[in-house]
């Protein structure tokens, strides 16, 4: 069967960003469970009587339908699934960072379930409005795995010694843990931190903190100089 | 084919028009020179004045022709209320209730983070001036209720709480005449779980 004719219905996906397109329509980034990331047209959704104006909402876990086969395919059918609160507040602000990571660092057309469930969880949980620090984090770790830069967080790399608790290390990108010396120039970090984020636990809040600082690190490396449009809206909101 | 750079110039002008690709400009830059020569000047000597002679009103931000507007000089509305709307026509829905008599700030969008439209960009500072002017009591917030609506009226309730004015934020739930069967679901739970004591 030609790509051409392609249509898939009722696929799990979340609306990660949409832009007008014409007078009355929009293009959809999506991100769908079974097939990752995908642009999609939504014709007439920005007409007034639109069905689709109470549909198409971030945050919300919708089922979709589309055919096409080009690089952008069309929307067929959109319903609205709930399950999750909308985002309100800080949660709502830390919602786009979470879109913002899939939009710069998903390729599309690319089938992320896993990535995607760590995706649900992370907003279900932002909705309850529930220790967010640990829940981006959480996030961050599998979308980095996802991608295929899988952190090593429990041996040092050059002797595959086990990390200890209390010893310093520093976190080389794409390489790992190493015992910290005084020349690195790199933020040192303790092996407990590494050993907690390992296991995704997150109750000290130094580790919280130094967890914070290391995927902020991290995720800057693969953003490659891309900056984060939300963070700085976020920040500028905290400084308001 | 190559056309006169004057004619590229009018197509490429049309396309700052939202939602006006390449082919559309094209369409109309056609129309106004052939069909309606004179329509293009009118269109063109009006744009020529709307530039010249409008400005933000100092006191709500819609365009006027004076430092404050009419709507925001008039001594019949209520100085005390201050209702922040995203745009023009959100102002103009609100005005058509009659329900309001109070002044409005226009905020001439949304907070958008993935569109990098933050406070800066939206001119929370100058809204801040506005609302705490020592004459607005009470801000209601009436931006859209979608998330971008929804980050808006939130910051602005913090930063308005915080200097020391009452804020209120417009209702969620059916349209009036609205029945369940005909609503969509996501409006459906919102009405639900904002339900209030009856
Ligand atoms: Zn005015």
């Amino acid at each position: 069967m030609s790509t051409g004719k392609q249509r898939i219905d009722g696929a799990a996906a979340f609306l990660l960003h949409a832009h007008p397109y014409s007078e009355t329509s929009l293009i959809l980034d999506v991100f769908s469970r079974p097939y990752g990331r995908l642009a999609l047209l939504a014709r007439g959704a920005r007409r007034p009587r639109s069905a689709l104006r109470g549909v198409l909402l971030g945050f919300q876990p919708l089922e979709l339908s589309w055919f096409g086969g080009g690089e952008v395919k069309t929307l067929a059918r959109a319903e609205w699934m709930g399950g999750i609160a909308l985002l309100s507040g800080k949660c709502l602000l830390l919602g786009y960072y979470l879109n913002e990571l899939l939009l710069k660092l998903l390729p599309r057309e690319d089938a992320h379930p896993v990535l995607y469930d760590a995706y649900a969880d992370a907003l279900g949980a932002l909705s309850r409005g529930s220790a967010e620090a640990a829940e981006l984090r959480r996030f961050e770790k599998i979308l980095l795995r996802e991608l295929g830069y899988g952190l090593a967080l429990d041996k040092e790399v050059a002797s595959g010694e086990p990390v200890r608790a209390d010893r310093q290390y520093v976190y080389l990108v794409e390489r790992g843990a190493v015992e910290a010396r005084d020349d690195e120039g790199l933020p040192s970090i303790s092996g407990k931190t590494l050993l907690d984020l390992a296991a995704d636990d997150y109750d000290d809040p130094r580790t919280l903190a130094e967890s914070k600082a290391l995927m902020r690190q991290l995720v800057a490396h693969y953003l490659a100089g891309q900056p984060l449009q939300s963070r700085r809206v976020f920040v500028e909101l905290q400084d308001l | 084919m190559s056309s006169p750079s004057s004619l590229d110039e009018l197509i490429e002008a049309l396309r700052c028009l939202p939602g006006v690709g390449p082919k559309s400009a094209q369409r109309m830059a056609y129309h106004l020179l052939q069909r309606n020569p004179r329509g293009a000047e009118r269109l063109g000597q009006a744009i020529d004045h709307a530039l010249k002679t409008l400005r933000r009103c100092a006191r709500c931000n819609t365009f006027t022709e004076d430092e404050v507007c009419d709507r925001c000089a008039s001594p019949r509305r209520d100085p005390t209320q201050l209702c922040i709307v995203e745009m023009p026509v959100d102002l103009n829905t609100m005005e058509q209730t009659h329900a309001y008599g109070g002044l409005y700030y226009v905020l001439m969008g949304r907070l958008s983070p993935l569109d990098g439209i933050g406070p800066k960009e939206l001119g929370f500072e100058r809204l801040l001036a506005r609302a705490t002017d020592g004459v607005v009591k009470e801000v209601i917030l009436a931006t859209n209720f979608t998330n971008e609506g929804e980050a808006t009226a939130h910051y602005l309730s913090e930063v308005l709480h915080a200097r020391g004015l009452k804020v209120s934020r417009i209702a969620r739930g059916l349209p009036v005449g609205g029945e369940l069967e005909y609503s969509d679901a996501a409006t459906v739970a919102q009405a639900f779980i904002e339900r209030r004591d009856y």
